[in-house]
């Protein structure tokens, strides 16, 4: 009918189309590099919310964080305390104090020293209350550091920290803590400069501003889409193998894997790796799976019948196979019958709870509930995300068929079930714990009486005895028998929790990606890394 | 024109203030608060945070506070990202947003115009047809699964354009191409059916009896009245596409401002929350204000006064 207009219109789409085609071929396509010379590239996930380790509390921070600053000392991927900044230090006063000798060689990127002050002034700001460092509990083991943090003490000098000289600081705690050399190879007690901090104000950590003391250097952070370190030349143990990193934040993990397929990425882990790869890749040789200190498990409120009597708390636990988990998640991971990871020491087989849907019957009859008859009407609460939901909903099932007994599941956004939780526990929820540092500690002080994270509300003096005994105790056999007594009466005699799985990290790494090693801590280091070619 | 133009700005005042002010209330009626995470944080350390964010205080000096920066132009803090302004956050992210929003907005007019009037013309047709059938398509397929097919068969089928990331033009091809393809189906509907309604006046049967070309019929009389309810529904179009889309920012990887309209309500970012919804406020304003000019170029019998 309008032939003329047909065909302008044809021809506009035909030209549009040969151009377009044109330019794709012109400029080549995207996928059939391999690597980048002496460049690492990765994907970070999402934007770390600050590169200032005083106040960052998250993992995507602190990935980046751990390959910029070294600390007093510095982790191992077999997760030792090795010399950092100090090159030794003494335990004195029973544990009560300790004595850091620094290197006179580490060097800022820009060239000044690192001081025992740099150590003294950061750890002052992270208890400072005009920080509102969120890590400020860290160092509340030191003398009046909880007392300044909260504003009982105005005078910072009371703080259990010191420069006694330019290299050598004095830390004083409150009370023995073994495990408190772990925490000076942590990023909330890595140095600061107080001429940068105080100069630069907020934008401190800016890349034009920061000054650093690792292995690499930030040499651009460009907002929700990319940050690049490249090779410290002043680091301590030398520059590394890698001139530079490119750290990607690309949220999307179909995405992100599409990337690591077309060579764009050079090693993927569980952000950037979709369960349905996982099983497409579990038997190739480029895929590693590695056994995290995270712990996911399911939380009775013990003041809310009827889980305030421990036969029933004991009866789900024991009519809940494990083994089943790992099936349903299909990331590897690892039942879990004691709260102690099987990495840390003080993990015992002893401690272990394990599937008796017999005993489970027993228990639950002797509680008033024979075959679950009269069992009231319960709560589950979850947070929305598929992981939780596969993992309640088995339990649910495992539950109604060796109790007899019916479990309502309720799911709540991310922030109203924190909230709901901290307020009022519902009588079961689902919850998960990852470490800090790789001491049973940071596992076992979360069921104290007064840990602010125990939302159980379960209260036991012997058990809190047993881990006050355990955190300050210096002869580690003694330490490890301590925490397996109290994890046994955490996850066999009184069960506020059910421990259900340990997560793993799941890894594809690129075959010229030379030197890359995982920890269960779940900090990526990257200095002993190479890019070479493939044989 | 002018002075209609300053009237409607000057009205946006009010309009800004009300739905700052019912953000502002909503966001902290609801459950869950910036600091809420799966690590409680103990009363004290609480206390200091709630200090340094002045959210201690009493919600009416909050509000004081927030209206006395934002007629500074301050949107205030970001708490999620520590020491960073919202102004520097949305700052960044916007002129990313743009640039992709405009390259799909235009993408979905060249696509979505000519082909829904094609179809309009050619009613009836196959071509009629296909176009209603791809429109209905591009209508009814979310944007991620266009997004994943075209990633699939340009990215890493044919390795012909990248995956995802936002380095150069070609990485903003496949996410303005995902972004247009509803507003285009949209568009083709939208457009179709006006050019159809003004097929039927008494006035384009005259101007064919007059001997007008096609062409000049449809180019001159036709389009131009048909594109009034195109011109309207552009206005807030506009707006959508160049404050980012969450789903296309997150498959390609883009570092838009489409993204903060989510995590910041999830993350309970009060002040980034306020200040992705007032900006959403302003470009809806501004738009609604160009497309009242582009009616009156279109048909002079629009005024603004009405």
């Amino acid at each position: 009918m309008y032939p003329v207009l047909k065909t302008v219109y044809i021809r506009c789409l035909g030209l549009s189309l040969m151009s377009f085609m044109l330019a794709l071929s012109l400029f080549g396509c995207g996928g059939g590099k391999t690597y980048e010379p002496d460049t690492l590239r990765m994907n970070l996930q999402a934007e770390p919310p600050s590169l200032d380790w005083l106040v960052t509390t998250d993992s995507t921070s602190f990935d980046v964080i751990s390959n910029l600053m070294i600390g007093l000392t510095q982790y191992t991927n077999s997760l030792k305390c090795n010399a950092g900044c100090a090159q030794r230090w003494e335990v004195l006063d029973g544990g009560r104090r300790y004595l850091f000798h620094l290197r006179k060689d580490v060097l800022w990127t820009d060239g000044q020293p690192v001081l025992a002050r740099d150590f003294e002034y950061a750890w002052k700001r992270l208890l400072d209350p005009k920080t509102a460092a969120q890590y400020a509990f860290f160092l509340y083991d030191l003398e009046n550091g909880f007392e300044f943090n909260s504003g009982k003490v105005k005078d910072a000098a009371q703080v259990g920290v010191k420069a006694l000289d330019n290299h050598t600081l004095e830390v004083r705690l409150r009370r023995p803590a073994a495990y408190f050399i772990y925490l000076t190879a942590f990023c909330p007690t890595y140095p600061q400069r107080q001429d940068i901090v105080e100069k630069y104000g907020d934008r401190w950590t800016e890349p034009e501003h920061i000054v650093t003391n690792g292995p690499f250097m930030l040499t651009l952070w460009r907002h929700e889409y990319k940050i690049e370190l490249t090779a410290n030349p002043r680091f301590i143990e030398g520059p590394p193998k890698l001139k530079k990193i490119k750290m990607f934040m690309i949220p999307e993990q179909a995405t992100a894997f599409g990337l690591y397929e077309n060579n764009q990425l050079d090693y993927v882990d569980n952000r950037s790796f979709p369960t349905a790869d996982v099983e497409r890749y579990r038997n190739s040789p480029h895929y590693t799976n590695i056994p995290l200190l995270r712990a996911t498990y399911l939380a009775f409120n013990v003041k809310k019948k009827p889980f305030d009597d421990v036969r029933v708390r004991r009866a789900f636990s024991m009519a809940i196979d494990r083994t089943t988990f790992p099936k349903i998640l299909r990331r590897g991971e690892r039942p879990a019958y004691s709260w102690i990871p099987p990495q840390l020491a003080g993990y015992s087989e002893k401690s272990a709870v394990h599937f008796d849907p017999l005993t489970a019957r027993r228990l639950l009859a002797e509680a008033g509930y024979p075959d679950g008859k009269n069992f009231p009407p319960v709560k589950l609460l979850y947070p929305h995300r598929e992981d939780a939901k596969l993992v309640v909903e088995q339990a649910q099932e495992q539950i109604k068929r060796h109790l007899n007994v019916r479990v309502q599941l309720e799911v709540n956004e991310w922030k109203v079930y924190l909230e709901t939780v901290r307020r009022d526990p519902p009588p079961i929820f689902r919850q998960s714990w990852g470490a800090d540092y790789p001491d049973a500690e940071t596992f076992m002080n979360l069921f104290t009486t007064h840990n602010g994270n125990n939302d159980t509300r379960w209260s036991n003096a012997l058990y809190d005895s047993l881990v006050e005994r355990a955190a300050g105790e210096q002869d580690p056999e003694r330490r490890k028998a301590l925490y397996a007594e109290a994890d046994a009466l955490l996850c066999k005699e009184e069960a506020p929790i059910i421990p259900t799985y340990f997560a793993t990290q799941n890894l594809m790494v690129k075959p010229w990606v030379k030197g890359m090693e995982f920890n269960a801590l779940d900090v990526q280091f990257f200095k002993d890394v190479s890019i070479s070619p493939a044989r | 024109m002018f002075g209609q133009i300053l009237r409607r700005m000057l009205l946006a005042i009010p309009v800004l203030w009300i739905v700052a002010t019912i953000t502002f209330l909503m966001v902290r009626v609801v459950p869950g608060g910036p600091f809420d995470a799966d690590k409680h944080l103990s009363p004290e350390i609480v206390a200091n945070l709630k200090a340094k964010y002045k959210l201690d205080r009493p919600v009416v000096e909050q509000y004081g506070h927030y209206l006395a920066r934002l007629a500074r132009g301050d949107l205030g803090v970001s708490y999620k990202y520590v020491n960073r302004t919202v102004n520097d956050i949305l700052g960044e992210a916007f002129p990313v947003s743009v640039q992709l929003g405009f390259a799909g907005l235009l993408i979905a007019v060249a696509v979505g115009v000519p082909l829904g009037t094609m179809a309009a013309v050619k009613r009836g047709t196959a071509f009629d047809a296909g176009a209603m059938f791809l429109s209905t398509a591009g209508i009814s397929v979310p944007g991620f699964v266009v997004g994943a097919v075209l990633i699939l068969v340009f990215g890493i089928w044919l390795k012909w354009l990248p995956v995802a990331l936002f380095e150069s033009w070609r990485h903003l091809v496949l996410p303005a191409l995902t972004l247009a393809a509803s507003p285009a189906a949209y568009l083709a509907r939208l457009t179709r059916a006006s050019v159809l309604e003004v097929l039927e006046k008494d006035w384009v049967r005259t101007a064919r009896s007059k001997g007008l070309s096609d062409e000049r019929t449809i180019f001159r009389h036709v389009l131009r009245n048909a594109l009034v309810p195109v011109v309207t529904v552009l206005g807030p179009l506009t707006a959508i596409l160049i404050t980012g889309s969450f789903v296309v920012e997150y498959i390609y990887a883009i570092p838009g401002m489409g993204r903060f309209f989510i995590t910041a309500v999830t993350n309970r970012d009060y002040d980034l929350i306020m200040g992705t919804t007032l900006i959403f406020g302003v470009l809806l304003i501004i738009t609604n204000a160009i497309v009242d000019i582009v009616y009156q170029l279109l048909d002079p019998r629009i005024k603004l006064e009405s």
